[in-house]
């Protein structure tokens, strides 16, 4: 095979020759990884797409086929975001389960305490833990198809059976509804209704919510996809840039 | 052998630490990456850290690239 090529190609250590045969083992690397040979570059954006998807991922780690978004990598996202000055906005992208309630609620507050505009989009659906960290952003949308389950926390693995166990968990549940009633505008009656409601999961207790009831429920602003989402930060980025050299004068 | 039961698949078969162990998440050329490490031991990229989403149109953090 090697006494082939020098057949062929008289001089071997033409460095074009090289340079091509490398570029063909790069060509069909990229095709077994990807199934594609290049994607298209971009110059840089000025908006930062933040995605949670899978499992969210708190104290326990999960077995490795579960697709999961770490606290311990989206924190230092959001930290990153807040800092850098050529960062003027965050979209949000949502297509999660739930998981942990604590590491939900921690993502939840950093996403409503950064000072640039954040814009977040349920796609597929926004479950469980995921509805916080939906109505944490300025602006919230939700795609026709994608769903929201509310339903009371829980908790799996080993419990110490004593009364405070269960207060603590009432706590909890507590301290989710709190947040959620403050960065939407659904009422409280109505969310707790929602979310101890019978009949709606089959023997289980919760509703789930499918795209424009969200918005009638008051969860989320709007149903739109990425057109919209694209269309609102950029108008809430221009806001604030006006606003603030409205204040330096 | 069929197993029916309520219990989560991994409460049977628990997954071996040697996968834990193999992955791992590193800054690669300024960028956080969660890699695996191969057999041969190169590392190869699982999912890239980022929120730039230029870093994802960039052909040398596409998925199952062998990092160097």
């Amino acid at each position: 095979m090697d006494q082939d090529q020098i057949k062929t190609n008289p001089n071997p250590q033409n460095p074009q020759d090289q340079g091509n045969q490398q570029n063909k083992s790069n060509l069909v690397q990229k095709i077994q990884q990807l199934g594609q040979t290049n994607v298209p570059q971009a110059p840089d954006s000025n908006i930062h797409v933040l995605s949670i998807i899978g499992q969210i991922e708190g104290h326990v780690q999960l077995p490795p086929q579960n697709k999961t978004s770490k606290y311990e990598h989206i924190i230092p996202q959001l930290i990153a975001i807040e800092q850098n000055p050529k960062i003027e906005g965050l979209i949000v992208i949502l297509n999660t389960v739930g998981g942990d309630v604590e590491a939900g609620l921690a993502l939840s507050e950093m996403i409503a305490s950064i000072s640039k505009p954040t814009v977040s989009i349920v796609l597929g659906g926004g479950h469980s833990i995921g509805v916080p960290i939906a109505v944490a952003a300025d602006y919230s949308y939700i795609v026709p198809t994608a769903t929201m389950t509310i339903h009371p926390i829980r908790l799996t693995g080993l419990v110490i059976g004593v009364p405070q166990t269960f207060e603590y968990l009432d706590k909890m549940q507590e301290r989710v509804i709190q947040f959620v009633v403050t960065h939407s505008d659904i009422p409280e009656e109505e969310f707790k209704r929602l979310m101890f409601a019978k009949g709606n999961l089959t023997r289980d207790i919760g509703t789930n919510i499918v795209g424009k009831d969200a918005v009638e429920y008051g969860l989320i602003d709007e149903v739109g996809g990425i057109e919209d989402a694209m269309y609102t930060i950029n108008k809430m980025i221009k806001q604030k840039k006006e606003s603030g050299s409205e204040v330096i004068q | 052998m069929i197993l029916y039961t309520p219990l989560s698949e991994t409460d049977i078969f628990p997954t071996s630490s040697e996968i834990y162990s193999n992955r791992h998440c590193v800054t690669y050329d300024g960028k956080s990456c969660f890699v695996e490490k191969q057999a041969d031991g190169t590392y190869q990229l699982l999912q890239l850290l980022s929120t730039d989403p230029n870093d994802f149109l960039n052909e040398n953090y596409t998925p199952g690239t062998i990092l160097k």
